[in-house]
């Protein structure tokens, strides 16, 4: 039977049985979006002189955490909650070689590892961290998350979120990252696009997709889907208009950390010898 | 010749499929699979471009259409 291009990234079987379908609820935006990444995981590997092998996915805790280690044929790990990036940054220092993805949600990256999400960026790590904004804790209820829209009405704002959300994008930016982009679950293509340059981009890429969480918010996935489309803009034309900006927003490299530390091995070694 | 196969065990009946094919290919429909969600189905083929994008818009990895 013809089957979707992507389960060949998938292990459907497990020792205990089938694996597939995913645990998450229909038309959630984590699986979209672990789509969008195994194709532009797919056109690096099709690449000359590129393993599949090559690729390490780290998450922590969350609805698209589960994501990697659960599912996905490559090597991965299944953190602690919001040290998702920690890990990431050993693992690249064991083997700089490795192309290291963290596909993580804004719970694990803005709320609990927000000291983590800046420092790793800050050193500017080559990690391209994915995450998945659905802004609320879908896993536990809804509740209201740091990257919540303000007036929105969840389980523990019942008259509407009094606080402002993280605009992590800019976050980013002045944090350090070389490479920082935002997209929505809307847009396929640019998504996919703006995967691969954050894989290839040598030092810490940032993108973060908009996405939608139908179970909480009490709506079916297409309203939602276009929901989003109407409340971003191309950051081209984003200049008087209050609607959320879409697009890249900051691709600047700079000298990466494990380069950084390696120099510093050889100069040590030089001494000694 | 165009093949659209929906893995019934797989789907779980959100017609993002339906919504984003810009030929109306797809359509929800009355099936239902084990687990009691609408499947779609394939009711206008001959309009069919293979621009994939049902494929790289599902969440469950359940749609395929035959490549170029």
């Amino acid at each position: 039977m013809l089957k979707h291009p992507m389960l060949k990234y998938i292990r459907e079987e497990g020792p205990a049985g089938k694996r597939l379908p995913f645990i998450l609820c229909p038309g959630c935006g984590a699986g979209q979006v672990l789509n969008y990444t195994l194709h532009a995981v797919d056109e690096i590997i099709n690449q000359p002189g590129v393993k599949k092998e090559d690729f390490v996915f780290i998450s922590g805790i969350g609805c698209s955490s589960r994501l990697t280690s659960h599912y996905l044929n490559f090597d991965s790990g299944w953190t602690l909650h919001g040290r998702a990036l920690p890990v990431a940054t050993g693992v690249l220092l064991a083997n700089p070689k490795l192309k290291v993805i963290v596909f993580t949600g804004d719970g694990d990256a803005a709320a609990i590892g927000g000291n983590h999400f800046i420092h790793a960026f800050r050193r500017n790590i080559n990690i391209t961290v994915i995450c998945v904004n659905n802004g609320l804790y879908g896993m536990t209820g809804g509740q209201v998350a740091p990257t919540t829209q303000p007036f929105t009405i969840t389980p523990t704002t019942p008259y509407g979120n009094v606080e402002e959300a993280f605009d992590l994008c800019k976050l980013a930016t002045v944090a350090g990252a070389s490479y920082v982009s935002r997209w929505t679950t809307a847009h396929p293509f640019q998504t996919i696009k703006a995967i691969k340059k954050g894989i290839a981009n040598k030092g810490a890429s940032f993108i973060e997709i908009l996405s939608q969480c139908p179970v909480h918010e009490h709506k079916t996935p297409v309203e939602m889907i276009n929901a989003l489309k109407g409340m971003t803009v191309s950051i081209d034309k984003s200049m008087n208009s209050n609607k959320i900006p879409v697009g890249e927003f900051h691709f600047a490299p700079r000298p990466e950390w494990t380069e950084r530390y390696e120099a510093i091995i050889e100069k040590c070694n030089e001494r000694i010898s | 010749m165009i093949e659209i196969v929906i893995n019934s065990d797989y789907c779980k009946g959100c017609s993002i499929c339906v919504a984003f094919c810009p030929r109306k290919v797809l359509q929800t429909s009355n099936h239902i699979n084990s687990k009691g969600f609408m499947l779609p189905e394939v009711v206008n083929l001959d309009a069919c471009t293979q621009c994939m994008l049902c494929e790289i818009v599902c969440p469950d990895l359940a749609i395929a259409v035959t490549g170029k």
